[in-house]
């Protein structure tokens, strides 16, 4: 697809300096979008048709239309409901809700709003990652500003409308990402997933209707309302449409978060906007959402664009849009055993399949990255992602046994390189 | 009523039951390790998988879709489902490992991913014969191994509490422990500590595991993590004979088991009983065992030259008591019965007597205000208040008690720990002349003049009516000097007598103690007074006593085994005293 890339304007990160204080925010069209939707023009319905209509795809991983997934939430009964906002970005490869944090919060803030509004939510959490200690603190004084200036609190604007808006850290754990185990961790206890169903539309924070978006997701949303949904479904990919947030990190010449439409062609996205590979080495991998999503190899990435079907039928997933480039340098066997060492650190325990599995995996890994595996580790390994996949309470098995399957799957021959040779089966 | 198709075979079900229980319930088996029915599901074992579907049903007419043959079109869940979280519809199709390659090949995965960190300790486990894990493995697990790195190590031997050590590699993470202390013991003091396969429970920084329940750990535990620092490699499980009883340490009258080798009391375990105390057991219950094997007094002994207890033979035991008896009025005579002591044991005592010519009768309650709890600890520290009290023994305070002694010449006391219990002083026992019939050695046998031994709770067959006024029954689990295992009808035949040879049957004779069923003793007794009672075995006496007291209407030893227990009428839980 030809797009003239540079003639694009971000919206979601835009070009505006201070734009986190409050008055900048608000001075160059802020919380409008908020004021329209409270205006008497406007009720809950409308806003989740109009966001469903525009089809912003969840931006954390799963790619799930967001609008049809507020429509999940089931009729006020007059107790409370919760939206829960996921800024907890540990996927590795990923770190573009940070640029949000810093660059735009009340962006975030003011669709969370409207998302509240829409599902008539009483209270609204967003739960940042521990290790993100200063963006917390960012965090804190945007809402703290955007308290003082009555855009939320009780009868806002004047509306009737009420919500809290509170922020938790996490306390670095990777499953605290899953929508679930957050919850856990909102509550104050363990990150352990919880089993599904019951869904968290009908029971997720202590016990009563919750709804769980992305922060990137959310700050789509004051943009669809202001330019309409017709204008954000017009951008980018067909299926996939809107502005998104790549993430581009490893072997280019200018890594960093760059806000484009969706569909961009990796090879723009890694020779132009980040300007080619390192010293001019050529692209041997890339993984292009994030660690749980299958590697592409050089020739799978040729004619690939960053949408979620493109990606599908080239074998991988849209996933976070955190692109890791790999050049021909890149040692594979390391680079999935890393992978590995990361899930079988994060994983929380709770079910067998994970907690054993993704130690043996790594074990397996380690052995073949000294030196010392045969070839029928590569078999015992692949059996194992079987055992792990669709077995568990969560995805975190199913993430930390894509890679594994693919990688070896698609660099076998540098796997079988790497292994003594053996002639014993597979005992 | 709602149906499903489980292995090609229809039932019908009603409300809404997970469906491991209602498989389990209908006689089939599905491996699983951290379901319990008396806790929440957690789903985390991932043992119990099924393949789940549900018939294509028409959105508008609400009829089932048929395919060409006239089947109900299924569609399959993409996924196995955990059956133990899984709620059952109606309709619904399940193929558990019986009938479906897949299934059986998902729970053997899972066996393997549950084996590669598990330590290879069963020569040296508690578990071993009793595991959960071994048997599944066995059935459903693989063949061998195909682990060759390195075991994840945790700490191995921890003493979480006064009485559970904690073997943290053996653990499978079923959570069941921490569940338990959340869910049914209320005290929260365990949970699991750190993340993925370096987890294991653990309790607070600094605290102890010393939940008056812990030991109902050990029991859910399906492995050899959690073990008891009491039992710890005393027996192995399939050398010990376990018999039903009931635990006489308290009012409850949980359903316990005993589990003896060599004629010894080695551990007791909780027995399943619905209206009881279902699967738990307090641990103070647990150490009685010590009583049924220590400091027990075999033949009978007389006091004489001052304080000194000679030992002497059983003729010249009944001889003196029923000299000293024929030698004062009735009237100068006390009897204290116990509620400690059984209901058979309570009724030939006071046949006896009666017929003798005493009119009244009395016990001395165990009763500590407090103690209880809201599950199975009552304040009531006798296991047969209510029995003793429906047989028509009359309560008695210290004081009276005290004051009956001083003006009684002969006092005939069952089974009551008088002294020890601070009712009495030893000083009140020295004016008459005191006969007890005691199982245990205390400061109340040394004090009276002539201690006849009786069996215990582990030795007889007898009733004992709860608090709550239901009427339960033991089982002798030790022999005595004059019983033996394979002539008497009410003992169990044990798993070394029917299968062991002569080699596995030692007999350390010392272990058998030299006593007498109460009855039995009155039997004697009645005999030597000319007096025409005769009782038979503790069932006829229960006969005896259900046909001629209108509270134990309807009893019988049959009764009571069927239904585990009878609740008796005219005993509400409101009139009771505990």
């Amino acid at each position: 697809m030809s797009f003239d890339w540079k003639s694009y304007t971000p919206v979601i990160i835009p070009d505006i300096p201070n734009l986190h204080e409050i008055d900048v925010y608000t001075k160059n069209g802020g919380y409008d979008s908020l004021k329209k939707v409270l205006s008497n023009d406007w009720d809950p319905e409308k806003v989740i048709n109009e966001v469903k209509a525009a089809n912003i795809r969840g931006r954390g991983g799963a790619g799930f239309n967001a609008g049809l997934k507020w429509s999940f939430m089931p009729k006020p009964d007059g107790g409370p409901r919760y939206l829960a906002c996921n800024g907890d970005e540990s996927e590795p490869g990923t770190f573009k809700d940070r640029k949000i944090f810093e660059y735009n919060p009340h962006l975030f803030i003011e669709g969370a709003l409207i998302a509240a509004y829409a599902m008539q939510c009483s209270a609204i959490y967003v739960y940042i990652r521990g290790e993100y200690y200063s963006w917390i603190k960012m965090m804190e004084k945007a809402l703290k500003d955007a308290y003082d200036k009555g855009f939320i609190g009780k009868n806002i604007l004047g509306s009737g409308f009420d919500v809290e808006f509170h922020v938790t850290g996490g306390a670095g754990a990777y499953i605290c990402g899953e929508e679930t185990s957050m919850l856990e961790s909102l509550e104050g206890k363990r990150g352990y997933p919880r089993v599904k169903p019951p869904f968290p539309a009908q029971k997720g924070l202590w016990g009563r209707p919750t709804t769980i978006n992305n922060i990137e997701t959310l700050s789509c949303v004051p943009l669809v309302i202001k330019n309409g949904a017709d204008w954000f479904s017009g951008i980018g990919a067909e299926t996939h449409p809107g502005p998104v947030l790549y993430g581009i990190s490893g072997h280019v010449n200018r890594p960093g978060v760059y806000e484009l439409p969706t569909g961009m062609p990796i090879e723009t996205l890694i020779n132009e906007v980040a300007g080619g590979m390192r010293n001019g080495k050529k692209l041997k991998g890339l993984i292009p959402g994030g660690s749980s999503t299958p590697i592409l190899t050089a020739e799978m990435v040729k004619g690939t664009n960053m949408d979620a079907d493109s990606l599908r039928e080239a074998g991988s997933m849209m996933g976070t849009a955190g692109m890791i480039v790999m050049d021909e340098d890149t040692d594979m066997v390391e680079m999935l055993w890393r992978i590995s060492h990361f899930y079988h650190h994060e994983s929380c325990g709770q079910c067998t399949p994970c907690r054993e599995g993704t130690g043996w995996l790594e074990k397996i890994l380690l052995k073949i990255r000294n030196g010392d595996g045969e070839i029928r580790d590569l078999e015992l390994l692949i059996d194992l992602c079987s055992q792990m996949e669709g077995r568990t309470i969560c995805a975190l098995a199913d993430a930390a046994a894509w890679p594994v399957r693919y990688t070896i799957d698609r660099f076998r021959d540098e796997f079988e390189a790497r292994c003594k040779k053996s002639t014993y089966a597979l005992a | 009523m709602p149906e499903i198709f489980i292995d090609g075979k229809r039932y019908e079900f009603e409300g809404k039951p997970k469906l491991l229980q209602f498989i389990l319930d209908n006689g089939k088996e599905v491996p699983f390790f951290c379901y319990h029915p008396e806790m929440s599901a957690p789903a985390n074992c991932r043992q119990c998988y099924v393949k789940v579907g549900t018939p294509v049903q028409n959105r508008e007419t609400g009829e089932y879709e048929l395919d060409e043959n006239g089947e109900r079109v299924i569609r399959w869940f993409p996924k196995m489902q955990t059956s133990c979280s899984m709620e059952m519809t109606d309709g619904m199709v399940v193929h558990t490992q019986e009938t479906s390659e897949e299934v059986a090949r998902a729970q053997k995965d899972t066996m393997e991913l549950i084996l590669i960190n598990h330590p290879l300790d069963c020569p040296i486990c508690d578990q071993a014969g009793e595991c959960p894990l071994q048997i599944q493995t066995y059935k459903y697990g693989p063949e061998g191994s195909r682990f060759e790195v390195k075991k994840v190590h945790k700490p191995k031997r921890v003493e979480l509490g006064p009485r559970v050590t904690l073997d943290a590699e053996r653990c499978i993470n079923c959570t069941r422990c921490v569940r338990f202390t959340e869910e049914i013991s209320g005290t929260h003091q365990l949970t699991i500590s750190s993340r993925g396969d370096k987890n294991y429970p653990i309790t607070a920084p600094g605290m102890e595991f010393d939940d008056p329940y812990s030991l109902n750990t050990v029991d859910i535990c399906p492995v050899g993590a959690l073990t008891s620092t009491d039992f710890r490699f005393k027996a192995r499980v399939w050398e010990m004979n376990q018999t039903p009883s009931i635990d006489i340490t308290g009012g409850k009258g949980t359903n316990v088991d005993l589990w003896t080798r060599d004629n010894l009391v080695l551990r007791l375990t909780p027995r399943y009983n619905e209206n009881v105390n279902t699967h738990w057991m307090p641990d103070e219950a647990r150490m009685a065992y010590r009583k049924f094997n220590e400091n027990r007094i075999s033949r009978p002994s007389i006091k004489a030259d001052g304080d000194n207890q000679i030992k002497t033979s059983w003729n010249n035991a009944i001889e003196t008591f029923a000299e000293k008896l024929e030698a004062v009025k009735p009237a100068d005579v006390l009897v204290l019965g116990s509620a400690h002591a059984s209901v058979e044991e309570n009724y030939s005592l006071m046949k006896l007597f009666s017929t003798w010519g005493v009119s009244d009768f009395h016990f001395s309650p165990d009763v500590k205000e407090g103690f209880g709890d809201d599950f199975l600890l009552t304040d009531d520290q006798a296991p047969n208040t209510n029995g003793v009290k429906a047989l028509g023994f009359s309560e008695t305070s210290a004081e009276d008690l005290k004051a009956a002694i001083k003006s009684a010449k002969v006092v005939v006391l069952l089974n009551d720990e008088l002294v020890d219990r601070g009712v009495l002083d030893s000083e009140d026992l020295k004016k008459p002349f005191v006969i007890s019939l005691a199982t245990n050695e205390t400061e109340t046998s040394k004090s009276t003049d002539l201690v006849i031994p009786i069996t215990c709770i582990a030795e007889h067959a007898a009733s004992y009516v709860n608090v709550e006024g239901r009427i339960q029954r033991s089982l002798p689990a030790k022999e005595t000097k004059y019983t033996h295992r394979k002539l008497d009808l009410e003992m169990s035949e044990g798993r070394l007598d029917r299968y062991g040879t002569n080699f596995d049957n030692w007999v350390n004779e010392d272990n058998k103690v030299d006593c007498t069923p109460t009855w039995e003793l009155m039997n004697n007794l009645g005999k030597r007074l000319g007096l025409s009672v005769q009782f038979g075995t503790s069932r006829e006496i229960m006969d005896e006593i259900a046909s001629s007291n209108s509270s134990f209407e309807g009893v019988s030893y049959e009764k009571m085994d069927d239904e585990n227990g009878i609740q008796l009428t005219g005993m509400n839980k409101e009139e009771v005293s505990a």
